[in-house]
């Protein structure tokens, strides 16, 4: 087959000068665990961020997991792997969370997590970021896990991102006033009850699953 | 059955897929194109798309973080 004979002439024209990473690995490992103590010592709370935020890294790199290319391939080339395995991840997340959410109220506190008003500015801040991300080749933790990879166009795209961040808190503020104080805070278990809300979350979800492998299916036909 | 060489060193996801795909419309059948990238997140998409394509895909990994993507055009 041609394929075999280009790729064993390259092998052979390309010779292996690869270092051996076997060392560094030893060492930073070394170093994670100790920093996980001196954080333990300050405050518990931070060694756990410390070994979850490590253990996130790990599985973004390994897997290559990119929510960028979740919603840019489907258009792009019609793969929709990454897309299923995101709606994959977001329905164990519900899962989790509303278990989180159902102990925390019944013992009489309020909602916990992040729930933000939705408006106009949510759109207006996804597509900005959809499009930055698709140009500099990656969303926030595509960036992060690449930048570490040592992917050098990937360290201007971390610049950016510091510098854009920065400026969208600089100006967070008129946006409190002007849109995200005037739109709502919705939580849909509040306002359906906990199973119309779980039912009718899961359902979306796995309706976008089904979409998702029917276009991935319908593309790779054609 | 010539062999091409597609140079994306440095090039971030998606150009690499973008290259690959203008320039494997310019081959003939039979041909070899060879990709050399070094992205982690084209080493995903390319051989995805080529094999969904159709193209026999093998990847050969020439160095730390850098690869080759052999795509035979099949059609």
């Amino acid at each position: 087959m041609e394929i075999q004979q280009a790729r064993e002439t390259a092998v052979r024209r390309t010779p292996k000068k690869r270092k051996n990473q076997l060392p560094i690995a030893i060492i930073v490992l070394i170093l994670v665990i100790v920093l996980a103590v001196v954080f333990g010592q300050i405050s518990s709370g931070l060694a756990v961020a410390w070994i979850f935020g490590v253990a996130f890294g790990v599985v973004l790199q390994k897997s290559r997991f990119c929510f960028t290319a979740a919603f840019r391939d489907p258009i792009l080339t019609g793969g929709t792997s990454l897309s299923k395995a995101v709606l994959t991840a977001i329905s164990i997340a519900l899962a989790g969370f509303a278990v989180i959410q159902l102990f925390a109220l019944q013992s009489g506190k309020g909602v916990p997590g992040a729930v933000n008003p939705v408006g106009i500015h949510v759109a207006i801040g996804a597509t900005m970021f959809g499009i930055g991300a698709v140009i500099s080749g990656g969303c926030a933790s595509g960036t992060l896990m690449r930048f570490g990879e040592g992917f050098m166009m990937q360290w201007l795209s971390l610049a950016f991102f510091v510098v854009g961040s920065l400026w969208g808190a600089h100006d967070f503020g008129w946006w409190q006033q002007a849109v995200i104080s005037a739109s709502p805070k919705i939580h849909l278990p509040s306002l359906l009850g906990w199973p119309a809300a779980l039912i009718l979350q899961f359902a979306v979800l796995g309706g976008l699953f089904f979409l998702a492998d029917w276009w991935g299916k319908k593309r790779n036909q054609a | 059955m010539a062999e091409y060489r597609l140079d994306c060193l440095g090039e971030a996801c998606p150009v690499p897929l973008l290259k690959t795909q203008k320039k494997l419309a310019e081959l003939k059948v039979g041909d070899v194109l060879v990709v050399e990238i070094d992205h982690s997140c084209a080493m995903k998409n390319v051989p995805e798309w080529a094999r969904k394509e159709g193209h026999p895909v093998e990847i050969e990994e020439v160095g730390d973080g850098e690869w080759e993507v052999y795509i035979e055009k099949a059609k």
